[in-house]
């Protein structure tokens, strides 16, 4: 799989999308490589016979950007993209056509796996899909950058001699699990509630308790890591809490919940709700080794997201005490 | 010797601290919730110091501190707090069940190290 803009390393506070660009046109190519790369989009090209594949490993994608040349024939056209959206029915596939931007002219069948169409002689019609498809909730620069900070914190603090590195935060439209073990806190306040969950692979967690702990066995403990990623949850939740929640009463708060469903054949989670996910990922290197690990933090705002709200608790000017340090009163 | 009670549901957390402390010569015990911290501290009157989360299955750590004072009777222990929390109300909380003092967490052993020896004394 080749990207067709480069994933940034550089921490940028506003989040892009990683989409899978479908599309054999050579004469269509620069137009959506512009437009990836003005529209805040990461395209990721695959071949097609490793497609399903991608797909099923992939866990951050933002949607589809299909074209109606993309099969050999029209029926293979519609077969993949039938079997796309089958695979991942909660990825948005928009279709490029040749003539014009609409899908009426499909059978309703065939017209089933897109959620809109565009032409590449007029991109405004896909910059709009891109917004309501994929960018339709507002996250604050100032909560995406603060959220960043306040996790490293943590992780540095637990972790001192391991290097961070984050991804670009990204918004992600997939339901995909990452690794074996993930844990989920509810975020309550007057301008959110949902849930943040923190993903990650058992293994290289495991391995790294283990050599820090002789009494660890790394073929039986794995409470160990639940252990350890349910303190990293906690730790950030806190900080999360201190800095964007406050005080507010939770009285204020609404009291509907959703069920959440998970299918663990399918690694697949749903929180009830088609809203995209705001998706960071951290990867830890232990010094000068190529021991690493990944942690993938999601943001699922699914009960309520008053952007228009939000704000930064200040803190108190005097008597600021820092973490690990003993308060007297 | 007077001995520490540490009280948190994370397992990682209790065994963070109480390698720490023990290392540094002073005798821990351990409870994973405020309803086992209450038991523990019943039936152990060597304890001289609670060092307790807030956010706790079961029972919450400040209703613990709470109950240590008016159900078990207990206003010599002293009382600790080790949490995320950082909010003026539950600090107020805290210091009207006679919670001495407050950390927020991630723990820094050599930072309290002292004042945990001389509140355990």
């Amino acid at each position: 799989m080749e990207s067709t803009a480069m994933t940034q390393t550089a921490f940028n506070d506003r989040p892009v999308s990683k989409v899978l660009v479908l599309d054999n046109s050579p004469a269509d190519s620069d137009v959506i490589k512009q437009f990836c790369s003005d529209n805040d989009l990461i395209g990721l090209k695959v071949r097609k016979d490793a497609l399903l594949a991608v797909l099923r490993t992939n866990i951050d994608l933002g949607g589809v950007l299909y074209s109606e040349n993309y099969g050999d024939t029209a029926e293979e056209t519609a077969l993949i993209a039938a079997q796309i959206h089958a695979a991942r029915p909660e990825l948005p596939i928009v279709i490029r056509r040749n003539g014009t931007a609409t899908l009426d002219d499909f059978p309703d069948a065939q017209r089933r796996p897109y959620c809109a169409a565009y032409v590449s002689s007029d991109m405004s019609v896909l910059r709009g899909i891109i917004d309501q498809y994929i960018f339709s909730l507002i996250y604050p620069n100032a909560l995406v950058r603060g959220i960043a900070e306040l996790t490293e914190s943590v992780l540095a603090s637990q972790f001192p001699a391991w290097q961070i590195t984050r991804d670009t935060p990204h918004i992600v439209r997939d339901r995909l699990i990452f690794g074996e073990v993930f844990s989920l806190i509810p975020l309550e306040s007057h301008w959110c509630r949902g849930y943040m969950m923190l993903q990650a692979q058992e293994k290289p967690l495991l391995g790294l308790l283990a050599r820090s702990s002789p009494s660890i066995d790394r073929d039986t403990d794995f409470r160990a890591v639940n252990s350890l990623l349910g303190e990293l949850t906690n730790l950030i939740w806190g900080s999360f809490k201190n800095r964007y929640i406050g005080d507010a009463s939770i009285s204020a708060v609404g009291t509907i919940q959703v069920p959440l469903v998970v299918n663990q054949q399918h690694r697949y989670i749903s929180f009830g709700t088609d809203n995209p996910q705001l998706c960071f990922r951290y990867k830890l290197t232990e010094g000068a080794s190529d021991r690493c690990f990944t942690i993938v933090q999601r943001f699922v705002f699914n009960l309520n997201w008053s952007p228009e709200d939000f704000q930064e608790i200040a803190p108190e000017s005097t008597g600021l005490i820092s973490s690990g340090e003993l308060e007297l009163f | 010797m007077a001995r520490i009670l540490i009280v948190d549901d994370s397992s990682t957390v209790r065994g963070e601290v109480e390698s720490f402390l023990k290392s540094n010569g002073l005798d821990v015990a351990t409870a994973v919730d405020g309803k086992d911290g209450l038991a523990k501290l019943k039936a152990d009157p060597g304890i001289r110091l609670v060092v307790a989360d807030v956010n706790m299955p079961n029972m919450d750590g400040l209703t613990m501190v709470e109950k240590i004072r008016s159900e078990l009777g207990n206003t010599s222990v002293n009382l600790i707090m080790l949490t995320t929390e950082s909010s003026p109300a539950m600090k107020e909380r805290g210091k009207a069940a006679g919670v001495k003092g407050w950390i927020v967490k991630p723990f820094k052993g050599t930072a309290v190290l002292e004042t945990f020896k001389k509140l355990a004394a």
